[in-house]
């Protein structure tokens, strides 16, 4: 266990630039932009949303963020995994990390749990600070936008926590929903490193062409390949869930949005995702440890 | 030509039929030696020859055919476990260029069991290598040096180096093997080396081991070499009696002939000129030549 924290802080050691360092500059030009706008009257949530509540504002700003900050997330790990599970025969250092007593195995469960539970933490933490410039913008908006009004200090703290708790079960399921696509990248990265980019894209949609040309008018539509990794690739809250909780003047309720969209996961494809990722990276360590020397 | 060095206790590597194949080039033929506890072992051989592929093969980097034992154990099926008791320096720059000295050794105190972090600053004393430096900023000397004191510092049974010093000034390379000779080197630990400067290690060899083309053409002790192989500078009107001898190997350097024999009494050949033991590179040279395909 104290091996495997250990290769964990070493992938936030090569890799803080995408999840440390750059969240940490985006959040000070966002601080800096939206203070800055909301400050000198260039925005107005009056004028262009129709928000009349501070602790609506809050909700609706603090939701926006943590979503980008989400597809900010997905993007980086897209290209961490990509990068990390090959990066040490780029670099030439694997023959120094053979030189461990740690097995591959146990080399790229590392990386896939830093990749799943460190590296998300970190830009949930970006995602709260975000929140926190929300709220300091809503504040001032209350003081200098008319028509903007002050809700009780309690309902931000309650919507801050709704909103945060909200996020992070909607990450955490995410995160595992998409665990084999991630895994597919690291393994593709083990076999072709930095090929793995547009591989990880290229061969299931030729597999989806080769299946449609041969199998013609056989299936769903677009074939059982694509229209299966249509339905994997899914995993958005119901539309009419979230504007409901966003659009009515009730706060943000946690339990019914969240409570919802967890009785709609397929758990039968939840449960086999994560069996399939753990092959994934057990077939990258089988690949690693025939790496060095043929 | 072995002379497998006899011991009571179990050696440290045992290689019985090692063979290994890259598709259809077989790069070793069937290697058989075994290497005891507190022996320094040379492994010299042209590029190619199999060196690196041999080292591989007892780590556990690669698979192979046949049986090897490292520690009692298959390395390829238990390399994670092994490497508690084995360190290897493949390349000397194969540290992680990304981190810092302080940070590695940080790390390493939690992934190694048998790295001791106070040993390894203690190595580096004295040396321009400072804790807060990133490898990526050190020079080639600075790593070997960092390298070294890494793997000083574990506590390991069976130390592999690969060509350690490749790239290195004669100043780096002598003050390297002089570190290791002094602050490693003990008894219960063997130590095993390639290197194409084989003069450079000689001094410290008890072992050497010549591959040729994926077979072992030499394994003996370094006492026995010198008692079986004689180089003799033979004297002109001697020629026709020591070619008549059989050297292994003739050579005329500035008008002087001399030539390598092996086991032939060095009272016979002390007739025909001057007598010495050759040096590990003469030897090599000699032998490579010999049935050479």
């Amino acid at each position: 266990m104290k091996s495997l924290v250990a290769l964990i802080k070493r992938e936030f050691i090569e890799h803080k630039g995408a999840f440390l360092y750059a969240p940490a500059i985006i959040l000070a030009v966002l601080s800096v932009v939206m203070l800055s706008g909301v400050s000198f009257g260039r925005f107005s949530a009056v004028q262009q949303v129709g928000i009349i509540s501070g602790a609506k504002g809050f909700e609706f700003g603090f939701l926006a963020l943590s979503g980008l900050w989400f597809a900010y997330l997905l993007f980086a790990l897209f290209f961490y995994f990509a990068d990390a599970f090959s990066a040490d025969s780029r670099n030439n250092s694997m023959l120094f990390w053979k030189s461990m007593p740690v097995s591959d195995f146990k080399m790229l469960a590392s990386k896939m749990t830093a990749g799943l539970t460190l590296f998300p933490a970190l830009i949930f933490g970006a995602a709260l600070v975000s929140g926190v410039v929300v709220f300091v913008g809503t504040l001032i908006m209350v003081y200098t936008v008319p028509g903007f009004h002050l809700s009780d200090p309690v309902s931000y703290l309650a919507t801050g926590a709704n909103i945060a708790g909200f996020s992070l079960g909607y990450l955490v399921l995410a995160l595992l929903w998409y665990a084999p696509f991630f895994g597919w990248v690291g393994l593709l990265s083990t076999l072709f490193r930095r090929w793995s980019i547009p591989l990880a894209f290229l061969v299931p949609g030729l597999v989806g062409l080769a299946e449609n040309l041969l199998l013609r008018d056989a299936g769903p539509d677009g074939g059982y390949v694509l229209s299966y990794l249509r339905r994997r690739a899914d995993f958005e809250i119901d539309g009419d869930d979230l504007r409901l909780a966003l659009f009515s003047d009730a706060p943000f309720d946690i339990a019914t949005v969240l409570g919802r969209f967890v009785a709609s996961i397929d758990w039968t494809q939840m449960v086999g995702g994560l069996v399939v990722a753990a092959l994934f990276v057990y077939v990258a360590s089988e690949v690693r440890r025939r790496a060095v020397a043929g | 030509m072995n002379d497998l060095a006899q011991s009571t206790t179990a050696p440290i590597v045992s290689a019985r039929g090692l063979r290994k194949r890259f598709g259809r080039n077989e790069i070793l033929h069937g290697l058989d030696f075994d290497i005891p506890a507190g022996r320094i072992y040379g492994l010299v051989g042209h590029n190619g020859a199999g060196k690196t592929t041999t080292l591989n093969a007892l780590l556990g980097l690669t698979s192979y055919e046949g049986t090897v034992r490292v520690l009692g154990e298959d390395p390829y099926q238990k390399r994670a476990q092994l490497m508690e008791n084995v360190a290897f320096i493949s390349d000397v720059a194969s540290l992680p260029r990304f981190l810092r000295v302080r940070e590695l050794f940080a790390l390493l105190t939690n992934i190694h069991p048998s790295f001791d972090p106070q040993k390894a600053r203690g190595f580096l004393e004295g040396t321009d290598v400072k804790m807060e430096a990133r490898i990526k900023n050190l020079s080639k000397g600075m790593i070997a040096q960092l390298h070294l004191a890494v793997v000083m510092a574990i506590n390991a049974r069976l130390l592999v180096l690969d060509e350690p010093t490749l790239g290195l000034d004669i100043t780096y390379r002598k003050r390297f093997y002089r570190r290791l000779l002094e602050d490693y080197m003990t008894e219960e630990r063997t130590l095993l080396i390639t290197t194409h400067q084989v003069d450079e290690i000689e001094f410290m060899l008890s072992d050497i081991m010549f591959i040729r083309e994926g077979e072992l053409i030499l394994h003996m002790q370094m006492e026995t070499v010198s008692t079986k192989f004689a180089q003799v500078i033979v004297k002109p009107d001697q020629l026709a009696a020591a070619t008549a001898l059989g050297p292994i190997y003739s050579e005329t350097r500035f008008g002087q002939t001399a030539m390598v024999f092996d086991g032939v009494e060095r009272d016979r050949l002390a007739e025909l000129g001057e007598v010495s033991t050759p040096t590990l590179s003469d030897l090599f040279v000699a032998l490579m030549q010999r049935g050479a395909k």
